[in-house]
């Protein structure tokens, strides 16, 4: 049966995308503290109300609205880290009771956001950013949501792939999610760069609640909703790995959308069940690979690939 | 029951009420006095087996890993089950949900007389409940799963089963939890899917840390604690108070839950009520013995 796959794949791009962003914020979070952090939900929440309250409001152009999301979310980033996590951490807490109390800080914001936004009437926002369309693409188009999604998208991760492996900070970041004593010891000040590391992990993910903002409305919810997919994406790179997270994340936005149009044509299976794709996904890595895309190396794949051995 | 079962527990108690709760809504129109009683305690039994079974599917995935892992699996869970029971007609009715649900006790005809015995008969319910979890966290069972908590890789070493340990608490957990399920569809008289978010599940997870996470006392203290504050931010106490809102009050109930994970594990981690010593039949000949050696030699210094 012939169906139409182009709207689902530009979707999927956009998404897979989006996914990406929020769940490198995750990645780098849980590598540097080993905090599976399930407040990342409502950093992703409050850089698109950000956005979404100063461009509707202020009538700020987007992209300073987009640079307030991401400051925003940095802050809240980091005084949860410095308020909640750190303390914990100091006195030696295990991951589960990190991730209690941050289900908690969670809680926390989601609601007073809810109560903010209730009482202000605005339950539900969307970014006022027109979204033309510039070009057909079989019966789908191409808007200006993509033409900024995408390439903003390609641009962060070649940001942060360089701040990792070409700086000073980002390889004191590597060493300290490689090994924390061992990186103690070498001189790394860890409190330091725990704060850098929350700064970009809240940053990033406000600037892709800020992006979803301009092409879906959002309510307080929606960081929560989306999480089931960040924690997918993020999973399949191992929690730790930077390219597997990205590569995680693609594959979370495919699988849905693409998986979902594909499934309702030929099964007839309801999209409502559309979560169920990502939460299949973290089933089979947890019972094929915990570790993800982790730990694969690339390099000697490629190698063996490429180089024919001579024949003994 | 040990903390480490309890956080499971308490992360998979909202889907696993919900699953318990369908098996209830063939139950309709019931006027005689064993059928009604006898649909509730079938009731039971089913959810509880049922609830036992779907926590340990539902655990399976993570349970050879580290436990946040395991977390992370149960939360989500939570969150598709409830999708599964919203958009499937079979289960708890989608998103009409099922009311109607009639009362064991309907039989005695004055609605508060069978209201206040359904209310006698869960009390009943927990106290056995609270026995056994009391005798079991005192077994060689509870020991195993008090020693997994601590230090798996200990217990690993000493030959233990820990994937199995947990799998059993999950189903010991779950099956519990299924029952408090049952319970409160037969005093609500309905179910709803959208009732078991996993926002239910983290006011019961506050309830356990508030009141001590490692104790089953600490835990019905701080079931208490939660229910009074859940009376306290109702909308007609805050007219009382001469207070008024501009939006809805329950958003105060969630920030004060999540206030109250985050300040009990910061400053008080142990909780009101802090774990004891298990006493063990070693345990206390060694008080025994303890207090026999101090009082010689108190005697000696005299």
């Amino acid at each position: 049966m012939a169906i139409d796959l182009t709207l689902p794949l530009l979707n999927s791009l956009a998404l897979g995308s989006l996914y990406t962003l929020m769940a490198l914020g995750l990645t780098i979070t849980f590598s540097v503290t080993r905090i599976p952090n399930f407040a990342h939900a409502e950093l992703v929440t409050v850089g698109g109300y950000v956005t979404a309250v100063l461009v509707n409001f202020m009538a700020l152009p987007p992209h300073i609205a987009l640079l307030a999301a991401f400051t925003a979310s940095a802050i809240l980033a980091l005084s949860m880290d410095e308020l909640v996590f750190k303390p914990l951490y100091k006195r030696g807490s295990r991951p589960l009771f990190l991730l209690v109390a941050s289900i908690g800080v969670g809680l926390i914001v989601r609601y007073i956001l809810f109560s903010l936004a209730d009482a202000t009437g605005n339950i539900t926002i969307q970014t006022n950013v027109s979204v033309n369309p510039i070009m057909r693409f079989g019966r789908a188009y191409i808007t200006t949501f993509h033409a900024i999604v995408i390439p903003a998208t390609i641009a962060i991760v070649i940001a942060l792939h360089i701040l990792f492996h070409y700086t000073l900070m980002g390889k004191a970041l590597r060493a300290i999610s490689d090994n924390e004593d061992l990186a103690r010891v070498s001189g790394i000040r860890i409190y330091r760069l725990r704060r850098v590391a929350w700064l970009i992990a809240g940053g990033v993910a406000g600037l892709a609640g800020g992006l979803w903002s301009i092409s879906l409305i959002i309510d307080p919810n929606f960081g929560w909703d989306t999480l089931l997919r960040i924690f997918a994406s993020s999973i399949l790179g191992g929690l730790t790995s930077f390219w597997g997270t990205i590569i995680g994340g693609y594959i979370v936005g495919f699988a849905e959308n693409i998986g979902i149009a594909l499934l309702n044509t030929w099964f007839g299976i309801n999209t409502a069940y559309r979560p169920l794709i990502s939460f299949a996904i973290i089933v089979a890595v947890f019972l094929i690979r915990p570790r993800g895309f982790a730990g694969i190396d690339v390099r000697n794949i490629v190698s063996r690939l490429v180089v024919s051995r001579p024949r003994s | 029951m040990t903390a480490n079962v309890l956080n499971m527990v308490a992360l998979a108690g909202g889907d696993i009420c919900s699953v318990a709760t369908a098996e209830v809504r063939r139950n309709l129109a019931i006027t005689s006095p064993p059928l009604a009683i006898g649909m509730f305690v079938a009731s039971l039994a089913l959810g509880a087996v049922v609830g036992g079974l779907f926590g340990y599917i539902a655990s399976y995935p993570a349970l050879r890993l580290k436990e946040d892992y395991l977390a992370i699996t149960l939360i989500f869970i939570g969150e598709i089950g409830r999708i599964i029971a919203r958009n499937e007609e079979g289960i708890a009715c989608g998103l009409v949900g099922l009311t109607g649900v009639p009362n064991p006790f309907i039989w005695l005809g004055d609605p508060n007389l069978s209201l206040i015995a359904y209310t006698i008969m869960a009390i009943i319910i927990a106290v056995f409940i609270f026995i056994f979890l009391q005798k079991l966290s005192n077994s060689p069972f509870g020991r195993l799963l008090k020693s997994v908590r601590d230090d798996e890789t200990a217990a690993m070493s000493l030959g233990k089963n820990v994937a199995r340990a947990r799998g059993w608490a999950m189903i010991v957990g779950s099956a519990i939890a299924a029952i408090a399920g049952v319970l409160k569809v037969f005093y609500a008289q309905g179910v709803f899917a959208d009732d078991y978010i996993p926002l239910t599940t983290f006011v019961v997870l506050s309830m356990v840390i508030l009141g001590g996470m490692a104790n089953n006392r600490g835990v019905i203290l701080g079931a208490l604690i939660i229910t009074l504050l859940d009376f306290l931010i109702a909308p007609s106490f805050f007219r009382l108070m001469g207070i008024t809102i501009q939006f809805d009050i329950t958003y105060i109930k969630y920030i004060i839950t999540g206030l109250i994970i985050v300040l009990v594990l910061l400053f008080k981690p142990q909780g009101i009520l802090p774990e004891k010593p298990t006493e063990t039949p070693g345990l206390i000949l060694a008080k025994k013995e303890d207090k026999l050696l101090s009082n010689k030699s108190s005697r000696k210094t005299k």
